[in-house]
């Protein structure tokens, strides 16, 4: 018969389990659904009415932009995008981090993302929401926006599909679409139990309607199961493409500092870098909020997330050096006036030096403080960093677009851009349709996927006796 | 195969009402159009019996047909309608040429104008007059803008009160019974200079109908000096004009005689001629030499071999200087040592090339700036005297102007009361007289001023009358062209406003009633031609626009030594340069004396060499602006700009902005004139700073004073720049050799920089690369007969900006206004890029170089693949072609430009007011109805949120095409003959600089261009295959010269293999 291990070792092995205070499947449908189910509290009103205005400011800047036209923008010739393409980039990088957890994480077998899927998938569609805003509006002529989808028009011509634009079109509605689709199934069982629940008609009659008459029967789960499953098996290559496809739109064409091959998994890193954080943005104040959550949205489950911050926010960092070191390496003149001239310069010859001052810290030196355990535990530092790195990732979208636009080839046409109040107002507005949203979906839906968490409770296995832990040795 | 619907006529007004489906379908008509239309269906319908499906179906289809929605989706019904009465030999669309030519005080300009509907919309050079040879100047080009200025002058106004023609014209016929009675007493005209012997006949008339009247001329920028000192040195109103053919080494002290400013197009051509380089093997390219002195950068200045920047008060010392080295005329020796002082320049700089000027004696040219005082042009006539250049290079010829009162002796009389009836025709003597007259004043006092003017400006606010000028495009009259030749000026159109020209009032105070149409020409030309058969001479006249063989004699020149120094002993003043500043007065180079202040077009036109729009700036040196306490440093993205306060006596001060210039001469303030004025011209409001009241009649041109008259304010202004950045950062852009490396390696712009790279044959090691199209993608294949390209000459472009303003006024191009320049959205689709290059990063003297740049039409377009609309698309005979109605302005085409030549519309700057951009939808919308007159009907006006960017001219190679077509008829000769057609930038160029043509031709112009081994492509390594490439600048330095040796070590630093040096 072997030793009895010790104490230190049963805690060493043991995992943390994923919900604290061993809550029965009760508790977690009765907490979650409370959020949900209790009167919407006062701070809700406040928060909302705040970020209402601020996305109806951002709706006027776009309203104005679009009758008036693009030169209320900064932008200008050399610099056709600035803000806009930057905001794109951002919001749909953003999203990425809700389909990775979702997805990614699902075939893998990472129970712990049951905990924050659903805020993160939420999280991703309105990010995407607010990211399709800009190629929208950022157009000339929003009123044929429609030219770039592939329908018969009077002009007798196809769009033109060598243009990383298309692809964008093709890429984004794509992800919305399955985003919306996955997120939507992953729902149906809480809004059943959400339907069970309720007893006013009005709720339960809207509730029912989108729970599509969900029974939790066996076949309905089956069907479910497989549904996840392909839905997931789709999202996750679109996690890699769309952000690739999107930076394309860089990669492909020939400025320096825009052509290069490493942009691809760059902006993915990226993507899921400042996604993640962001995550975290919208999570811990949600923890706050809600103490009730505290027990499933786990310190663990920081403690994963500030690990993948690192991990990314290291491969984005690695990806900056090496872009350093190819510009030198590759002596083309061009890159390396780009790399050592507008961006990485102490002379002050440049303009925008202080962007990437801000980018690198941001991006490459804030996150490496989550190598040591205190830091990742200690949740404001994680909310301070998260916010540092939500602000870094917008400025590396703005550094690329603007240094490599700003001062190209010819020296004769370069040219600074400067920001109007305009397209601040828009990308502030646009925050505020985020918010909007995300209080929209914290006070309607459960934020917490209620059925994936009760399935990874030691509860959901069937093969679990809870006694027979301590009968075994 | 394809359905043939058989619709239905459609009523009347598409509009049916109808109170219920039923009420329609039971009508016969609509069972009957039922059954035309779907022929089984209308059965099932008939029958009754039909399935809820195909009920839907039907009805749907069918109440479309029945009018519901089809006209309520119709396009809004717009009318085409041809003229009843339209204008004599007018085919609708289709542009008629008439020849005309723009009176100035430098001579005539020949032009064709291209005329639509009745209304000209484009002006070129008259293609068969010697002189001009088809190209313009700039203000040629713009002066169409003029004409249709929707702020022009439209009423006649008694006292400032409306009034109208028949008021004025009995006013004309009381005055002439007045002045009759009393020999003209107290009649005073003050004109513009104008050669026009109408007028000068005119003229000769009226003062032997009023011999009492008083004739001035008065020209802010006029040559008072340059005539003065002809009279004295060659004898009674000799023009000197300068032959360039034979000059092989060429002075300027100065002179920016390739501006238009002194000249016109004639001195370009000359130049150019002599500039130009063809292959080695073709002969020694005797490429001309070029010295030239000045405080400032011109564009003379740019195309200088070697370049001494002095101010403007030292060239006289310089002209002495120079004048003893070459040893002139022994009767100046007492002057020119009584003259002599210590130079501030490099004496061997002057010796060198006074030793150059000797060693091509006949054949050389020093040429002096009219703004240069008397003293200087008589000392400059001695040296060219001496140089045996007179008759060879510097040719006289009689002028058939005799002279008139200056403005200062008008002034004097209308002091002494003895003025009581004044006409003011054209000119703004109240903006730009000197100021020590206090013309406004004076003008005031004169009981009875007539103003006769394009605008109601500064001039008008004081006078009797205020009448409507016409523009040149609308008046008869003639002229004589810088050579002499008799011109004709022929209206376009009928008086837009209702205006009336000087010759119509001259006629009328003769007692002759108003003119219908050319009298007076024709019996000008009568006397001038003495034809045989009037008519036919007269139509012939007409048609080419000039009177052959009508130049002036050649005068011979001989210098009268004796009387020049006589001048000189008494009135020359060498200012030693000590402790002083000079303020210079320049003719602005698109305002000219601010005549042109409510021109958009010129008012946005970057200055050639500053890049500044919608303001004028005083220019000094780094080390000056260091003196001053300017911050010297040069920043990317600097708007606002220290002013400066000009204070050369308690009257006379003035604040205005200030930009450093490099090549400025040190103590020395430029500051152009032209701006500031104040009337109620939208264009020219807030333009600027006047700057004429510092100016008197002493101190004409440049005025010294001590340094304290300068000071730096401490506030900014905000000025309009164009281009940004002047170093190429070692970028071979622009690339020049000396002649010298040229005859050794005549292919160096190929052997330049990263383009040395570039393997160009295949080969063991570069087995990819057979010189064709490498692409990923696929193009259309660029088969067409025609093959589109263009070369561009460095060696003769001077940088003028006439194509510019050209380009602008053939492709309909807006203005955007000063705030939006600011942003750097100026929609120019040529521009010309102005470079200082230099070994030192703080050489004080860089040098300079233009490059004109347009889309490069490139094969391998890097626009076309990423516009996700198909927008921009590649033609079969190489045009890079953009579809305007397609763009949706995504704007990535233009990011991924390398050359940064697209233009996108960020605001409907067509359509609404310029300075009310940013109020968009709350402003009125529309453009002043002569401004739409003078577009280009076959060129697209572009909407907001559209992409443009140069075409090659598409529309005119379009014509081409279809006229060949037509002629072609059944065959297939489809193919355009080369060389019979030009594109707008090509055809205003008087350098001639811009070659456009077909490739595909090797015997055309431009394929003989690009064959040149100096030929090289921008950006070759990007793959981007240009059609449009550039010929190597050349500079002909001679190695003598102590600044040589920069020349060269400039040189060498490109011409590499590894990376070229700083530039």
């Amino acid at each position: 018969m072997s030793s009895m291990p010790t104490e230190e070792q049963k805690a060493a092995v043991t995992k943390i389990p994923l919900v604290l205070n061993d809550r029965p499947l009760s508790w977690i449908t009765d907490k979650v659904s409370s959020v949900v189910e209790e009167r919407t509290p006062f701070w809700w009103w406040v928060s909302f009415m705040v970020t209402s205005v601020i996305a109806a400011f951002g709706l006027f800047c776009i309203g104005y932009q679009i009758s008036t036209g693009v030169g209320v923008w900064g932008e200008n010739h050399p610099n056709g995008w600035a803000w806009d393409i930057t905001n794109f980039v951002f919001w749909i990088g953003i999203g990425h981090a809700g389909t990775l957890i979702s997805a990614i994480l699902f075939l893998t077998r990472q129970k712990w993302r049951t905990a924050v899927n659903r805020s993160a998938e939420a999280m991703t569609l309105f990010a995407v929401v607010c990211a399709g805003i800009f190629p929208g509006i950022h157009v000339g002529r929003v009123w044929m926006a429609w030219f770039l989808a592939p329908v018969p028009n009077s002009n007798g011509i196809w769009p033109n599909f060598r243009s990383p634009l298309l692809w964008d079109v093709f890429a984004v509605s794509t992800y919305f679409t399955v985003s919306v689709l996955f997120w939507y199934t992953g729902l149906v069982p809480d809004l059943a139990t959400l339907r069970d629940r309720t007893n006013s008609r009005f709720k339960k009659f809207l509730y029912g309607t989108f729970a599509l008459g969900w029974r939790g029967s066996n076949r309905h789960w089956r069907h479910y199961e497989m549904a996840y499953l392909i839905l997931a098996g789709i999202s996750t290559p679109l996690v890699l493409s769309v952000h690739s496809v999107v930076s394309f739109d860089f990669a492909t064409s020939i400025l320096p500092g825009w052509h290069t091959t490493i942009f691809p998994p760059y902006f993915v890193a990226g993507a899921i870098f400042g996604g993640f954080a962001m995550v975290l943005t919208i999570l811990l104040p949600a923890r706050l909020i809600y103490p009730q959550l505290k027990d499933v949205i786990t310190l663990q489950h920081v403690d994963k997330m500030a690990k993948i911050i690192c991990l990314t926010g290291s491969i984005v960092g690695y990806a900056y050096l090496m872009e350093l070191f190819i510009a030198w390496y590759s002596t083309n003149p061009f890159e390396k006036f780009t790399f050592f001239h507008s961006r990485f310069n102490w002379d002050g010859t440049g303009y925008y030096q202080w962007a990437y001052g801000c980018m690198m810290f941001c991006n490459v030196v804030s996150p490496q403080v989550f190598w040591f355990k205190w830091c990742r535990n200690n949740l404001w530092v994680v909310f301070g960093i998260c916010m540092l790195v939500n602000a870094g990732m917008w400025f590396e979208r703005f550094v690329i677009i603007c240094t490599s636009l700003s001062q190209d080839f010819i020296p004769s046409s370069w040219h600074i851009y400067h920001p109007t109040w305009v397209e601040q107002g828009t990308f502030l507005g646009t925050f505020g349709i985020f918010l909007s949203l995300f209080l929209l979906f914290m006070r309607f839906l459960p934020m917490i996927a209620m059925s994936e968490v009760k399935i990874v409770l030691p509860e959901a296995d069937p093969h679990h006796h809870p006694h027979d832990e301590e009968a075994h040795h | 195969m394809k359905k043939i619907f058989q619709h239905p006529p459609e009523p009347v007004n598409g509009k049916k009402y109808w109170r219920s489906l039923d009420e329609i379908a039971g009508t016969p008509e609509f069972r009957d159009r039922l059954k035309r239309e779907f022929p089984a269906g209308a059965d099932e319908f008939e029958a009754g019996g039909v399935s809820r499906r195909s009920f839907i179906k039907l009805m749907g289809a069918s109440t479309a047909l029945a009018g519901l929605s089809l006209s309520a989706c119709r396009r809004p019904e717009k009318h085409l309608v041809p003229f009843t009465k339209s204008a004599e030999w007018e085919i609708p669309g289709k542009p008629l040429f008439y020849a005309t030519s723009m009176p100035h005080r430098k001579g005539a300009q020949p032009l064709v104008v291209t005329t639509v509907d009745g209304r000209p919309i484009k002006i070129e050079g008259n293609p068969g007059h010697p002189a001009s040879m088809g190209t313009t100047s700039l203000f040629a080009q713009s002066s169409i803008l003029d004409m249709y200025d929707p702020d022009r002058a439209r009423l006649f106004r008694e006292r400032g009160l409306e009034s109208d023609s028949t008021k004025f014209d009995a006013y004309l016929t009381q005055l002439t019974g007045e002045l009759g009675a009393n020999g003209g007493d107290g009649l005073a005209f003050l004109l513009e200079e104008n050669n026009s012997p109408t007028r000068e006949r005119l003229r000769q008339a009226v003062i032997a109908k009023y011999p009492k009247a008083v004739w001035a001329v008065y020209e802010p920028l006029g040559n008072d000096a340059v005539v003065q000192a002809n009279k004295d040195a060659y004898g009674d109103d000799i023009k000197v004009t300068p032959k360039f053919d034979d000059a092989d080494v060429i002075l300027s002290l100065d002179s920016d005689f390739l501006n238009f400013e002194e000249g016109s197009v004639e001195m370009i051509r000359g130049f150019s001629k002599r500039r130009r380089v063809g292959r080695p093997e073709d002969g020694k390219p005797d490429m001309n030499r070029l010295y030239v002195v000045e405080n400032r950068y011109t564009i003379t200045g740019g195309m200088a071999d070697h370049r001494m920047r002095l101010p403007v008060s030292q060239i006289g010392a310089f002209a002495v200087a120079l004048a003893e080295k070459i040893g002139v005329d022994s009767a100046l020796d007492a002057s020119l040592k009584q003259l002599a002082g210590t130079p501030s320049f490099d004496g061997q700089w002057l010796a060198e090339m006074a030793k150059d000027l000797q060693s091509a004696k006949g054949r050389s040219l020093v040429l002096v700036g009219a703004r240069q005082p008397e003293w200087v042009q008589l000392l400059v006539g001695a040296i060219n005297a001496a140089l045996g250049n007179l008759g060879k290079t510097l040719v006289g010829t009689a002028s058939d102007v005799k002279p008139s009162l200056k403005i200062s002796d008008l002034s004097l009389l209308i002091q002494n009361k003895q003025v009581t009836t004044l006409f003011i025709f054209g000119g703004n003597p109240v903006y730009n007289a000197p100021a020590d007259l206090d013309w406004a004043t004076l003008q005031k006092s004169v009981p009875a001023v007539i103003r006769v003017g394009l605008h109601e400006d500064e001039t008008s606010n004081r006078a009797l009358w205020q009448v409507p000028g016409t523009h040149y495009l609308e008046t008869w009259s003639d002229g004589r062209a810088s050579d002499g030749s008799y011109v004709s000026v022929q209206p376009m159109i009928l008086p837009l406003f209702g205006g009336w020209s000087e010759l119509d009032i001259l006629a009328r105070l003769l007692g002759q009633p108003k003119p219908e149409g050319p009298e007076l020409v024709q019996d000008t030309f009568k006397l001038l031609a003495k034809p045989a058969d009037f008519k036919s001479a007269w139509n012939i006249f007409l048609h080419d626009g000039f009177l052959k063989d009508s130049q002036l004699n050649e005068s011979a020149l001989t210098f009268n030594a004796a009387a020049a120094a006589k001048f000189i002993e008494t009135n020359s003043s060498n200012p030693a340069a000590g402790n002083s500043y000079e303020i210079v007065f320049i003719g602005d180079s698109k305002m000219d004396d601010g005549r042109y202040a409510n021109n958009g077009w010129l008012q946005e036109l970057p200055e050639p060499i500053t890049k500044l729009t919608w303001d004028n700036a005083a220019l000094v040196s780094v080390a000056t602006a260091a003196e001053l306490g300017m911050d010297v440093k040069d920043h990317l993205g600097k708007q606002d700009f220290d002013t400066l306060e000009i204070k050369i006596d308690e009257k006379r001060s003035i604040e205005i902005p200030v930009l450093i210039a490099p090549g400025h001469a040190d103590n020395s303030i430029t500051i152009p004139l032209g701006y500031g004025r104040v009337f109620n011209g939208n264009i020219a409001k807030g333009a600027g700073v006047n700057v004429y009241p510092l100016r008197t009649t002493a101190q004409t041109y440049f005025a010294i004073g001590p340094k304290t008259m300068v000071k730096r304010t401490g506030n900014q202004y905000r000025l309009a720049i164009t281009q940004d950045h002047h170093s190429m950062e070692g970028r071979a852009i622009v690339r020049e050799a000396t002649l010298d490396t040229y005859k050794e390696t005549p292919d160096f712009p190929k052997k330049m920089w990263m383009d040395a790279e570039i393997l160009r044959e295949k080969g063991p090691d570069n087995p990819f690369n057979d010189g064709s199209n490498a692409s990923l993608y696929r193009h259309p294949p660029l088969d067409a007969p025609n093959q589109w390209g263009m070369t561009i000459d460095l060696n003769t472009c001077t940088g003028c900006n006439a194509c510019v303003i050209a380009c602008q006024s053939e492709n309909n191009i807006p203005i955007v206004g000063k705030e939006q320049v600011v942003n750097g959205r100026a929609m120019h689709w040529i521009r010309n890029d102005r470079y200082y290059a230099s070994v030192d990063e703080h050489d004080p003297d860089p040098e300079m170089v233009m490059q004109p740049m347009m889309c490069q039409q490139c094969e391998n377009a890097p626009c076309e693949t990423v516009c996700p609309v198909n927008a921009t698309v590649h033609s079969t005979d190489g045009l890079n072609v953009m579809a305007y109605n397609r763009c949706i302005g995504t704007r990535y085409c233009a990011n991924n430009c390398p050359f940064k030549v697209r233009r996108f519309n960020f605001f409907d700057y067509q359509q609404r007011p310029l300075d009310k951009l940013k109020l968009g939808p709350l402003t009125e919308k529309g453009s002043p109805d002569t401004l739409k007159m003078q577009k280009n009907p076959n060129v697209t006006v572009r909407m907001r949120g559209v992409m443009e960017k140069c075409t090659f001219c598409v529309q005119r190679i379009q014509e081409a095409k279809i006229a060949q077509k037509v002629k072609a008829g059944a065959s297939d000769d489809v193919r355009v003959p080369t060389d019979s057609f030009q594109v707008a930038c090509q055809q205003a160029c008087p350098a001639e600089a811009i070659v456009f043509g077909d490739i595909k031709d090797p015997k055309s112009k431009v394929s003989l261009l690009k064959a040149q081994e100096k030929n090289y492509r921008l950006l070759e390594y990007l793959n981007v295959n240009t059609r449009v490439s550039y010929l190597a600048r050349l500079r002909n330095p001679n190695p003598a010269m102590p600044d040589a040796a920069k020349s060269a070590a400039f040189e060498k630093g490109l011409i590499h293999t590894e990376e070229g040096g700083k530039a």
